[in-house]
């Protein structure tokens, strides 16, 4: 219980090169502990998707470690990171991402088929009725509503127990009832699953939700907040930018 | 952010160029047959101007409706491509009639330009045409081409079905509720539109009807090139009327042809998408029929004539054979520039979702398989309905001059048209693949 599920050190990602230069993130330090709900914020081009992308080996760090489960994933090859992506991470994102020509049911089961394991039927069942949709497991996405498809993408999330989920405003695209429930639902796989959680938002209504919320100004660390409220986690958002001015000097 | 719009760019790209290139050579297979019409009506003997109507538009008619075909299908998807840009449109307040006019305006800044760049081939293409003629003997060495207005009126008909082509689709596209998510593009289990229908029932009807004449009348005539002028081309007409029907013939077919795409992650996504998204890759199995039926139907009438061909009748042969390689020659050209073509759009319209494979932890194998096998399937599918479409002029030509159902020479031709079809589709989805460039980055 006490080594992290997803931990990152002193990771940097630079884009490009020279005077044009761009540090998306510089020397960030963060562990993620089991079991545990996280909201990333940040203002637009602070480094949130970066993060995260890092974290899941889709692209590589400029320097730094990124270790999950105890596994330092930082240098592994594509092969390796394919693995990992498909076994010890899961997604959600903010366009939902579910394959069209799939029903409910087959995009739950897609990352167990992409490994070439044969999903189980019962276990797909019991995410789908997990997240409201047991009735739902025949129909293409096209036929489900946005909160529908995104509850969808959750439970395919969940389906591998992957060490970490993480998720990039999962609820951008959704209005502020269908977004409660998304989040309701990512609270109670933390509480009821053990899952560990990263989530990248701007609303601050949503990183309510986390036990923890850690601020990214210009790719840094500006500073965390333990059981946020909204209010609080709007009133930080305010200073942030005098965070940055503070952080620069 | 420049990354991104030059990635939009490039999609966009793809499909325009699909449009582009096939109103292009769409407008230069159909003038240059249309300015041979236009010649006829100079000063030339009654026997050339015969010749020459027959050429210009018998010939040209056939091949018209493959160009307008395949013109209207290319625009359709390039249009389909667009449901996500116009369900957004449609989000931020514009109406059906706005995001279809839109819409319209596109495809007539690329027919036009293509059309008239096709006007400029017919125009040159017409006069190789005549050419061929005069060098074989099949006219007289002093009709001289005037194409007259032929090429422009041509590319202008061809802007015009395309528009038409552009109207159905974005019909299509516009159709219901705006979208809130436009993030996804739909799966769409639509039937067949009625239009799909009624030309598909024409054209097996007419099928039908000149192979029944063909045996009972033609075969009889004295004129041993009757009956080769009532059948010849129902092998290219019945293939179109399966295009027709390609949406509905896919996903009823991908079913059987399973077996062929394998086992694993990548044949369970191909067979889904083959019959849940079965409108989008059906515009890759339409010209994969119509070549296959063509070539067959063609070259094996062709054979058979040469077989059976009473004494003296040496002169109209070299005439109508090297007519009928022509026209063969020049619609599997087209076609085969369509399958490439129309694979391109699919698969650069398919990137982001490909993308989405990568991300979920597909590897890059697994993604470029699933594509190939569907490529696999369509052409499994696309050759055999292709072989039996080449049945309604093969058969009836075969009986008429009494070889019976089965042609008594040339039954390796067949299978090697088919390898020629399914090599070239299987070489479609890899330049597609290795063009679309599938990304392999970070979440955004
Ligand atoms: N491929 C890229 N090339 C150059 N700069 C990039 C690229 N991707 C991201 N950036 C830059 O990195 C910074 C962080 O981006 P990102 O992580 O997407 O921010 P966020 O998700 O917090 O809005 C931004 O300044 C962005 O412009
Ligand atoms: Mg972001």
């Amino acid at each position: 219980m006490n080594t992290p599920a997803l931990q990152v050190i002193d990771l940097t990602r630079s884009y490009g090169e020279g005077v044009g230069a761009v540090r998306a993130l510089d020397g960030v330090d963060l562990g993620f502990a089991r079991g545990t709900f996280t909201a990333v914020m940040g203002p637009s081009g602070s480094g949130k998707t970066t993060l995260l992308s890092c974290a899941a080996g889709l692209e590589p760090p400029t320097s730094g470690r990124v270790v999950v489960d105890d596994q330092d994933v930082t240098d592994q090859d594509e092969e390796h990171r394919t693995r990992l992506r498909r076994e010890r991470i899961g997604f959600v994102f903010q366009g939902f991402h579910l394959l069209p020509y799939l029903t409910a049911e087959q995009n739950v089961g897609l990352p167990l088929r992409l490994a070439d394991r044969r999903p189980d039927a019962t276990r797909v069942r019991e995410l789908l009725t997990r997240v409201g949709l047991a009735d739902r497991a025949g129909h293409l996405p096209h036929a489900l509503s946005g909160g529908q498809q995104q509850r969808v993408a959750i439970a395919r999330a969940l389906v591998t127990e992957p060490a970490v989920v993480l998720a990039d405003e999962p609820t951008g695209a959704l209005d502020s009832a269908t977004a409660r429930e998304v989040l309701g639902l990512l609270r109670s796989s933390v509480d009821d699953l053990s899952q560990t959680l990263v989530m990248v938002t701007h609303d601050p209504v949503a990183a309510a939700y986390a036990d923890t919320v850690v601020f990214l100004v210009d790719g840094r660390v500006a500073g965390r907040m333990d059981r946020p409220t909204a209010d609080a986690v709007a009133g930080q958002l305010a200073h942030l930018a005098d965070l940055a001015v503070g952080g620069a000097a | 952010m420049t990354g991104l719009a030059w990635r939009s760019l490039r999609h966009r790209a793809t499909a325009s160029a699909a449009t582009f290139v096939t109103v292009l050579l769409g407008t230069a297979l159909m003038g240059s047959f249309a300015t041979l019409a236009a010649t006829a009506r100079g000063p030339v003997s009654a026997a050339d101007r015969d010749t020459l109507t027959t050429m210009g538009t018998v010939v040209g008619a056939w091949g018209a409706l493959i160009v307008l075909s395949a013109v209207v299908s290319t625009v359709g998807i390039t249009v389909t491509q667009r449901e996500v840009e116009i369900g957004l449109l449609r989000t931020i307040g514009a109406t059906p009639r706005q995001t279809g006019r839109l819409v319209r305006a596109e495809t007539l800044l690329v027919a036009a330009l293509a059309s008239a760049g096709g006007a400029a081939l017919a125009w040159l293409g017409g006069g190789v045409l005549l050419a061929l003629l005069r060098n074989t003997g099949a006219v007289r060495e002093s009709v001289s081409y005037s194409p007259g207005l032929a090429p422009v009126g041509t590319a202008v008909a061809v802007v015009l079905v395309s528009l038409v082509g552009s109207g159905l689709a974005s019909r299509r596209a516009t159709r219901g509720p705006a979208s809130i998510t436009p993030h996804e593009v739909r799966a769409t289990t639509a039937l067949l539109p009625w239009w799909r229908i009624a030309a598909a029932v024409l054209l097996l009807g007419y099928s039908a009807t000149m192979a029944v004449v063909t045996i009972t009348v033609t075969a009889h005539d004295d004129d041993p090139y009757s009956a080769m002028a009532t059948c010849g081309q129902l092998g290219i007409v019945v293939a179109l009327g399966l295009a027709c029907l390609s949406p509905w013939l896919l996903r009823l077919l991908s079913g059987p042809v399973r077996p062929l795409l394998g086992s694993g992650a990548a044949a369970y996504l191909a067979t889904y998408n083959s019959r849940r998204r079965a409108r989008m890759l059906s515009g890759v199995l339409a010209p994969v029929i119509v070549l296959t039926a063509a070539g067959i139907s063609v070259f094996m009438i062709v054979g058979t004539d040469d077989r059976t061909r009473p004494a003296g009748f040496e002169d109209d042969a070299r005439t109508i054979n090297l007519l009928n390689n022509v026209v063969v020659g020049m619609m599997v050209v087209f076609a085969a520039v369509v399958v490439v073509n129309t694979f391109a759009a699919v698969v650069a319209h398919r990137r982001a979702e490909l993308h989405q494979l990568w991300l979920l932890g597909a590897t890059p194998h697994q993604v470029e398989a699933s594509v190939l096998a569907e490529a696999r399937g369509v052409a499994a599918i696309g050759v055999v309905l292709g072989a039996l479409a080449s049945l309604a002029a093969v058969v009836p030509f075969g009986v008429a001059r009494h070889e019976g159902v089965v042609p008594d020479g040339q039954l390796w031709l067949p299978p090697l048209v088919m390898a020629a079809a399914v090599a070239l589709t299987l070489f479609a989805a890899r330049s597609a693949l290795r063009r679309a460039h599938v990304p392999r980055g970070a979440l955004r």
